[in-house]
């Protein structure tokens, strides 16, 4: 533990870390445009310079210079000053003067950074460079004449990303940023260069020139598109959520979210069901709620009534609808939309149980039917910081693109019955293995028991480490699962009790099919499959509309609030089942949001408290001889809910990153 | 003209009709005075302070007050729901009628005068204590609190300064030893040996004379003594609830107060229609030039006062009409009643 | 109270003195204008009726940066912006409530590109409410119709800024 003086503060340091880390701890602030906590350390852009005795008699990159025993770093010096005066006058010599166009005016570390360290003129008095616009994709607006080159979005893109599609050409002053042969960057992340930019050389396009961000209200919450939980920030002005941004979690989500977190938001201005419906002669039309409601209480459905959630209700939701069910009679509660069966008698076998923070950590990683990148992109990036680390990947499945190096061991999950050589013996001497059973798998019979039995015969569970994970794809499955959404036989259980009355929360990808004989109740709030399918339409509220509780893959409670509020008609989805209740005759015990929430957590306490969930490790004994391709369930990454599918800029990722329209081509 | 309509129209109607048109006579051209009085009121008043005053209505803006009036009478006529309507409608009744009445005993000229009694001045005096009874009515009426406190302190006003007006009246009753205005009028030709036509001028006269001017400031409730319609305090005092009409009579019956005492310094104190000076060339001259002559410059100094004196603090109103108008007029009695006991009845020889 | 004060107050002296100032003001020359008929100059930073400008070949000058928005203390400014089919920044709603308008003239302070200004126009008084809230035509014709004197008064500005 080196010993340092910053200022005139001594202070310890840990080993390894660098100069500019150790002002941090003292509570310096350090100017930089280059370095990023998250990142490799480029050193280009110097904006970092101080002191440092002993050294040259001049200021250094503290960034890249590690900390040592004995140094004195003064960062307030005259020296340093001039320095980082110089540094930023360099540095405008090419930045172009259009912050009043540019969309990252009032969040520019540029601009604040010129501000604040700045000298505030300028002697340059040539010409000022231009470079021309790179294509990105349907993503990323680039204006490079803003560039400073500092890399990060290179680095970001390798490293993280795990994309090679951006990169720097041309030198000095004539280096520019640009992708590769100019095509659409193919990563589900590309969204977060956009936030590393630390000017406006890339910005985001559907967001562009919409707002200021002094102009958003910013509301916490929680994402939907994928199981992740991913901790965001909602930037509303009025009635529209205009941008999402990811919040620091290093548990979940690091500092980053994905494209679809991102920017499926403007699907929710679109397609959006803002009154109620109820289908007469065949056609629906739109009624008043008490109308609507009026037509669900004449089904006279007695307790033969049963409830699918949909993939991104939140656990209010549910509990309002449980309420309402249990008080009729009825327990049929189903949230596995595609029929999946598998065993939940304990939550723990069906969870991910490695904390994602210490996925980083696996020293091998066993896929099985999984396809991470798809499925959880941020789960994919732990898994290639791990193999950063030196972990090696095995997967069972088709083999795909997952952006790093897998060692793919067949497509066909009978290979699980016998092991090769290779993964039994990295298996056998693994300190912290893990293996990941997709979604793919869980459709195949035995497949969830076969990786209990690989769990238990590697001892994957053992103190302090879990290394067995099931990744769901959707945003409520854990919390359906503790709110009792899942009969024993799926969803075909539901089918064979033949309700009268179902309700739909939000559920799209149900074959509407089997409910012909119901009376089909949807209440969601976007105009897809089960809009189309139902009797009776009660238009509720998307996730930036409510508070509400979400349960990630892991098992982790967490809360997101309400940001605007629901378009015309459309009502919060607990008030909705309250106000039926009453219709129905069965008045639900509470009359406010809280009450509901006192109500859900006297019935799963564990919702009550967030974060992780506690539960013992005891896996049900299973059938363990599973034998079939497991099939990804996500064909379409950017097309995956309902939301999505109404969202412009996730169909035009669609048409240009999974279907190769060239949109640059098209354009000209 | 009495006669001609009498031997036309027999004696009884015929007196009838000649002192109708007679006091239509009177009346109208009041109403006119009125509205160019205030129009004077406003282009002196905006002089003082710089501006130019009303110039747009009429040449030099000499219509304003008729538009000001077609405005008003234009204006919806507003009844407060929780006011004595009766009471309501006739306070501004009273006010302008009252405001009328007075004229009948004031001489324009030499015999041009609708009543020639010999109570003149005390007929004056009745008619205008009854002038508070519009305000206090008014005020209760409304049955709202500033024009009520209005109200109050009009009432205390005018009944305070009536006091001292009564007993400077009795001062010019002593010197010209007639109630009667034309008398009044006579008995000051040649106060000051023989030059002037002004009991003013007399200096024995001349301090009751600045008296009268201040006390028919505040009689008349003008600057500075208006504290019945105090804006900052009182809103527009007695007259917050009214409107329209109701609110033109109000205003029409003020400022033909304002001309009446205007009319009664001229009258008391410079001469009535007698010119200035007591020169026989001067008095070719019409003697109503020379009464509206001076009403004018008595309206320019109320007018010029009300531009310049900032307003007065109640309790200073107060103190200034019993501790001060009081005593000294009541000392002015016994002044002039004793030099003219003096030198008028001989009382010493 | 001295005699002096005394003989001051019973003869009205300070009243005389005030009388006599106020009548030499009756005779001065008078301070105001006939208004409508006549008008005072305006300074070239006179703060007057909004306008937006545009540039000499007809294209509007707002590039939606929103500063003006942004300084505004009475928020009477709301704009909407999307980048416009040449992908240029521009406006697609420029609103202001000239009845929260206070007129202090930041938001043509803040314009980067003179845009936005405070004109020299200040009759504009409407009999309804809703006619004082512009809207980006309303404001863009406002600069049409004032151009001339709006960039004569910049012109006359500019040495001192």
């Amino acid at each position: 533990m080196p010993k340092v003086t910053v200022d005139g503060q001594e202070i310890e340091v840990p080993a390894g870390a660098t100069v500019l880390q150790a002002c941090e701890l003292a509570g310096k602030e350090i100017p930089r445009f280059c370095y990023h906590e998250r990142l490799s350390i480029a050193g280009n852009c110097r904006m970092c310079l101080v002191e440092v005795k002993p050294g040259p008699p001049k200021p250094q990159a503290s960034c890249a210079l590690p900390a040592a025993d004995g140094q004195e770093i003064r960062t307030d010096s005259e020296m340093v000053k001039h320095a980082r005066e110089g540094v930023m006058e360099f540095l405008l010599i090419n930045h172009p003067l259009d912050c009043p166009i540019c969309d990252q005016g009032g969040e520019c570390d540029l601009q604040d950074q010129a501000m604040a360290y700045g000298k505030g003129r300028s002697r340059y008095e040539l010409n000022k460079r231009a470079v021309t616009e790179k294509y990105m994709g349907p993503i990323v607006k680039t204006i490079m004449t803003r560039c400073i080159h500092c890399t990060r979005c290179v680095r970001f893109a390798e490293e993280v990303a795990g994309v090679e599609d951006i990169g720097a050409i041309g030198r000095g002053e004539n280096m520019q940023i640009t992708s590769y042969l100019e095509h659409a960057v193919q990563s589900e992340l590309s969204g977060n260069v956009v936030d590393l930019c630390p000017v406006g050389a890339l910005t985001s396009k559907p967001y562009a020139f919409e707002a200021r961000p002094w102009e958003l209200k910013k509301t916490l919450g929680i994402d939907v598109m994928d199981a992740v939980g991913t901790n965001i920030q909602f930037g509303a002005r009025g009635r529209e959520v205009l941008r999402v941004l990811p919040r620091v979690n290093d548990d979940v989500n690091e500092e980053w979210a994905t494209d679809k977190a991102r920017y499926a938001i403007d699907g929710l201005m679109r397609r959006r069901l803002d009154k109620p419906y109820v289908r007469r002669d065949g056609t629906l039309q739109p009624v008043s709620w008490q109308d609507a409601f009026q037509a669900i209480a004449d089904v006279n459905a007695g307790s033969s009534v049963a409830a699918i959630a949909g993939d991104q209700v939140d656990c209010e939701t549910m509990y309002a609808a449980k309420a309402l069910l249990k008080s009729m009679g009825s327990d049929q509660l189903e949230g596995r939309q595609t029929g999946m069966s598998y065993d939940v008698t304990s939550l723990d076998a069906v969870r991910f149980n490695t904390p994602l923070a210490d996925l980083e950590h696996a020293d091998v990683v066993l896929l099985i039917g999984s396809n991470p990148r798809h499925e959880a992109p941020l789960v994919n990036t732990r898994i290639r910081k791990a193999i950063k680390r030196g972990a090696k990947i095995f997967a069972f499945g088709a083999e795909t693109d997952l952006t790093y190096k897998v060692q793919w061991l067949g497509d066909d999950l009978a290979g699980l019955s016998s092991l090769p050589q290779a993964l039994a013996d990295a298996l056998e001497g693994a300190e912290r293995p893990a293996l990941i059973l997709g979604p793919g798998a869980l459709t195949i019979d035995g497949a969830h028991g076969a990786a209990l039995k690989l769990a238990d015969q590697f001892k994957m569970v053992r103190e302090g480490w879990n290394g067995f994970n099931l990744l769901h794809t959707s945003a409520a499955r854990m919390g359906g699962l503790m709110l009792g959404y899942a009969q024993a036989g799926g969803i075909a259980d539901i089918v064979r009790g033949k309700p009268k009355l179902a309700f739909f929360l939000g559920a799209d990808e149900v074959d509407f099919s089997q409910f012909d004989s119901s009376f089909k109740v949807y209440v969601g709030h976007h105009g897809d499959a089960g809009a189309h399918a139902a009797d009776v339409i009660l238009p509720a509220a998307a996730y930036p509309e409510k508070a509400g509780t979400y349960v990630n893959i892991e098992g982790r409670v967490q809360r997101s609030a309400k940001a605007v509020f629901a378009p015309g008609d459309a009502r919060e989805d607990w008030a909705i089942f309250r106000a039926l209740s009453d219709i129905l005759g069965h008045r639900l015990p509470f009359d406010d949001f809280d009450g509901l929430r006192a109500a859900m957590f006297a019935d799963v306490p564990a919702l009550a408290d967030e974060g992780l969930v506690p539960y013992d490790w005891a896996p049900p004994k299973l059938a363990d001889s599973p034998s079939g391709v497991p099939s990804y369930p996500i064909r379409d990454y950017y097309l995956t809910n309902a939301i999505c599918r109404a969202s412009e800029t996730m169909n035009r990722c669609s048409a240009e990153l999974v279907h190769g329209v060239d949109m640059l081509e098209a354009a000209e | 003209m009495t006669e001609f309509f009498q031997t036309h129209l027999g004696a009884g109607f015929g007196w009838f009709v000649a002192n109708l048109i007679l006091i239509l006579l009177i009346a109208l051209p009041l109403m006119l005075a009125v509205a160019m009085i205030i129009y004077a009121d406003r282009k002196i008043w905006a002089a003082i302070a710089l501006r130019k005053g009303p110039n747009v209505v009429g040449p030099f803006g000499l219509l304003q007050s008729f538009a000001d009036g077609l405005k008003v009478f234009l204006q919806e006529t507003i009844i407060p729901s929780a006011s004595n309507r009766g009471l309501f409608l006739m306070a501004p009744i009273i006010t302008f009628t009252v405001a009328l009445l007075a004229w009948a005993v004031i001489p324009f000229g030499p015999g041009m005068v609708l009543a020639d009694i010999n109570v003149g001045l005390l007929y004056v005096l009745a008619i205008s204590s009854l002038g508070v009874y519009g305000v206090v009515i008014s005020g209760w009426a409304s049955n709202s609190k500033y024009p009520f406190f209005s109200a109050m302190r009009a009432a205390a006003q005018m009944i305070s300064y009536e006091v001292s007006i009564g007993f400077i009246l009795i001062s010019v009753i002593l010197w010209a030893g007639t109630s009667n205005l034309g008398g009044i009028i006579d008995a000051q030709r040649g106060t000051i040996l023989g030059i002037f036509n002004a009991n003013a001028l007399n200096p024995l006269l001349f301090p009751i004379a600045v008296l009268f001017f201040i006390s028919s400031l505040a009689e008349t409730a003008r600057a500075p003594f208006d504290l019945t319609e105090a804006e900052s305090e009182l809103v527009a005092g007695y007259q917050t609830e009214y409107s329209s009409m109701a609110f033109a009579l109000f205003w029409l019956g003020e400022y033909a107060n304002v001309i009446l005492m205007c009319a009664l310094n001229a009258l008391l104190f410079w001469g009535g229609w007698l010119p200035p000076v007591d020169w026989a060339p001067l008095y070719y001259v019409p003697g109503i030039i020379w009464f509206f002559l001076k009403i004018g410059i008595c309206f320019f100094m109320f007018s010029w006062v009300k531009a310049t004196v900032p307003r007065y603090r109640y309790d200073q109103l107060m103190r200034l009409g019993w501790k001060i108008f009081l005593p000294i007029s009541l000392f002015w009695v016994f002044l002039v009643s004793g030099y003219l006991m003096i030198t008028r009845y001989g009382a010493l020889s | 109270m001295s005699f002096a004060q005394t003989v001051k107050a019973y003869t009205l002296w300070e009243f005389l003195k005030a009388h006599w100032l106020t009548l030499q003001y009756f005779f001065k020359p008078k301070a105001t204008i006939n208004y409508p008929y006549e008008k005072n100059a305006l300074s070239p930073r006179f703060r007057g009726e909004h306008a937006l400008r545009r540039y000499p070949n007809g294209e509007e000058r707002c590039i939606a940066c929103k500063l003006c928005e942004a300084v505004c203390p009475a928020q009477a400014i709301t704009i909407e912006a999307e980048p416009r089919d040449d992908g240029s920044r521009r406006t697609t709603r420029y609103d202001i409530d000239m009845t929260k308008c206070i007129y202090c003239g930041f938001c043509q302070e803040a314009c980067p590109v003179d845009a936005i200004v405070e004109g020299p126009n200040f009759e504009y008084s409407t009999e309804t409410r809703e006619e004082l809230i512009y809207d980006k035509g309303k404001l863009l014709e406002n600069g049409d119709k004032w151009e001339r004197a709006i960039a004569a008064n910049l012109a006359a500005d500019a040495p001192y800024r």
